[in-house]
């Protein structure tokens, strides 16, 4: 066996054993597909952005359909002798969108460039951590906090700007759960939250400014709650949230779970909202998500997912439906292409709600 | 811990059904809204003030732009204060652009706001929710290139001149810097009468001061700031003081008695003084 043979076997084996020695994970389906919570590759301990050193040990070899030698040792974002990590995400869209009486619209999108530093000021224990969008346009704080881990990593503090924790952290951030609660990863805030991660759950209470980072005017806080009870094979949990502005109110309150059956990972969400700043009492909505991931072979991941959304729970008629198959392809470490469709299907009336969405987006990240 | 198939089945089963099918409609407008008795707008959203202030600003957009928290001091709850807020007010984001410029929807900060375009500060509107559909933005966008036109006889309605609305509110707080003050009238003003002895800005004290103490003070310190009206709409003051105002309390204070006060295009002036307080915090 030559060196670089060796390197790769090597990675694959501790990849191997920490399967079998955790219990977590990243896009929710990967986090259901291997049986772990978020933090076992992710820096941020609710999902999303940099990968810790575990996530991208992951990333270079169990999910690609190969592993390319470089001839080097493999990445794992370390300055600094692992004071600093740095890390990236781009994503590139070709896509094309039809509506019903409307020329379609084909063009080239950069969705978005992302940098991730994480500041390991005392390891294991204490840390600063910035996502920073860096394209397109000007550059737009995501998330910028400091992490406090106890020794034995039970539970942590966060504080700064952050997502905020309510169910299901999807990669698609226009899914019905993500827009009808308002609460997703373009609309980080500025709090403190609190995570208990001890044994099998997995729980957060964060209190925020409940501006999406903007100015606060008033003393109204948001206040996010989100406990989650993770298995191997299955996790079930509720998440519910409170924004007390001063235009009103919005309550939102969410179930979810995961499940792993064979080579699919299933996902479902639901959750209703009540949002009293809405006149006529019209800001009651209900959303759901189920979705299935079936793992094709290595590398090769097939995405289903069915949505309903009821934008005002007092009104008949107006429910919408959304549909999405998506094929995901990493054919080696760090890159990945996506390619799928999208329908929606609403009232009559409205043309928007009829769209079709047709897209590949190359997908780079490290 | 064993979960039996039967379970997982019954609860996907479950999920499937209450995913159930779109709406039919029926009973609907184009947005989803009821159509009732006497509604203006059974039919798709018109290029209107009035019509997009029904299906738009209204339910969707005064869900935060409201009151004193109203993000940019924007307020869209009313199709009065959607105009005088919107119509020729240059954005607190992007002062280079009015909110809406009429005539000029790709010059409108609004449009480029709705429609989420490259180079807008922020994210787009309505924020963190599902983007307006491509027919309400093509309405709004039509009611720009139509001139903008206030609700028809809008003035006529506005019996008395008076002050309407400011941004910031009275006893508002807002974070440093504040670039512009806003003050909307019921009824255009005649431009010739603003000038320092009609509209004035005070520094009243450190930020900790109690605002009901800044409005009876006598005076305070005078900061410089030019005061003129929108470029298309004659019933917005914008005071635009000479550098952004740092953490503190001001008084804007408005002559509305005695020769030469604030009046409107008939010479019907005020008639009493006006003023408002608000809190510059630093910025967070």
């Amino acid at each position: 066996m030559t060196g670089r043979h060796s390197r790769f076997a090597r990675l694959c084996l501790i990849a191997c054993l920490y399967f079998g020695a955790h219990a977590a994970h990243a896009e929710p389906y990967l986090a259901v597909q291997f049986g772990l919570k978020c933090n076992a590759c992710h820096v941020n301990p609710t999902g999303g952005g940099l990968r810790s050193t575990f996530g991208d040990v992951l990333a270079q070899t169990v999910i690609p359909n190969a592993h390319l030698d470089t001839g080097m040792d493999n990445w794992n974002g370390s300055l600094l002798n692992n004071y600093l990590r740095v890390g990236g995400d781009l994503r590139f869209d070709a896509q094309v969108t039809q509506e019903p009486h409307t020329p379609s619209n084909q063009e080239f999108s950069l969705e978005q460039t992302r940098v991730y530093l994480e500041a390991n000021v005392i390891p294991d224990r204490l840390l600063a951590y910035v996502d920073e969008q860096v394209a397109p346009g000007g550059a737009l704080n995501r998330e910028a906090y400091v992490l406090y881990w106890s020794a034995s990593h039970d539970w942590y503090l966060k504080a700064g700007q952050m997502y905020l924790p309510f169910g299901l952290r999807l990669q698609d951030q226009t899914a019905f759960i993500q827009t009808a609660s308002g609460i997703n990863m373009t609309t980080p805030d500025q709090g403190v939250e609190f995570g208990w991660e001890r044994g099998h759950w997995d729980a957060q209470l964060a209190v925020s400014n409940g501006t999406a980072g903007g100015a606060v005017t008033s003393d109204g806080k948001q206040y996010s709650l989100n406990v989650a009870y993770v298995e191997s094979i299955w996790r079930f949990g509720v998440a519910a949230n409170n924004n007390d502005q001063s235009a009103g109110a919005k309550t939102a309150f969410a179930v979810f779970g995961g499940l792993r059956t064979g080579p699919i990972s299933w996902l479902a969400q639901a959750e209703v909202t009540d949002d009293k700043s809405v006149a006529n009492d019209q800001g009651r909505e209900l959303a759901t998500l189920l979705e299935a991931n079936w793992l094709i072979a290595r590398g090769h991941n097939l995405k289903i997912t069915g949505e309903f959304l009821n934008p005002d729970r007092a009104v008949p008629n107006g429910e919408e439906t959304r549909w999405s198959i998506v094929y995901e392809l990493t054919p080696i470490q760090f890159a990945q292409i996506r390619t799928g469709f999208r329908w929606l299907d609403g009232i009559p009336q409205d043309p928007a709600e009829h769209s079709r969405l047709y897209f590949i987006e190359l997908h780079g990240y490290f | 811990m064993q979960i039996e198939r039967k379970t997982i089945c019954a609860t996907l089963l479950s999920l499937v059904c209450v995913a159930g099918c779109a709406g039919n409609g029926v009973g609907l407008d184009q947005n989803g809204q009821p159509i009732t008795a006497g509604d203006m707008t059974g039919g798709p959203i018109q290029p209107t003030l009035e019509s997009i202030e029904e299906n738009v600003f209204a339910p969707i957009c005064a869900k935060c732009h409201i009151g004193a928290s109203a993000p940019e001091g924007l307020q869209l709850d009313t199709a009065a204060h959607a105009y005088n807020f919107l119509v020729g007010v240059p954005s607190a984001e992007e002062p280079s652009f009015q909110r809406v410029n009429p005539g000029n929807p790709d010059l409108s900060y609004m449009i480029l706001k709705i429609e989420g375009a490259s180079g807008i500060e922020g994210g787009q509107m309505p924020l963190g929710e599902t983007p307006l559909p491509q027919a309400t933005i093509d309405a709004i966008r039509q009611w720009v290139t139509n001139g903008a036109p206030n609700v028809p006889g809008a003035a006529a309605a506005s019996e008395v001149f008076a002050v309407q609305a400011t941004a910031p509110v009275d006893k508002a707080t807002v974070n440093a810097p504040l670039a512009r003050i806003l003050v909307t009238f019921t009824q255009e003003v005649d431009a010739s009468l603003i000038n320092d002895s009609t509209v004035s800005l005070e520094r009243m004290g450190d930020s900790d001061l109690d605002p009901d103490a800044a409005v009876t003070a006598e005076s305070g310190e005078k900061i410089a700031a030019v005061g003129a009206l929108a470029e298309h709409n004659a019933a917005v003051l914008l005071i635009t003081p000479n550098k952004s105002l740092d953490p503190g309390v001001y008084r804007v204070s408005i002559r509305g008695t005695g020769g030469g006060a604030v009046a409107n295009l008939s010479a019907g002036p005020l008639g009493s003084d006006a003023s408002f307080v608000f809190t510059v915090e630093p910025a967070q």
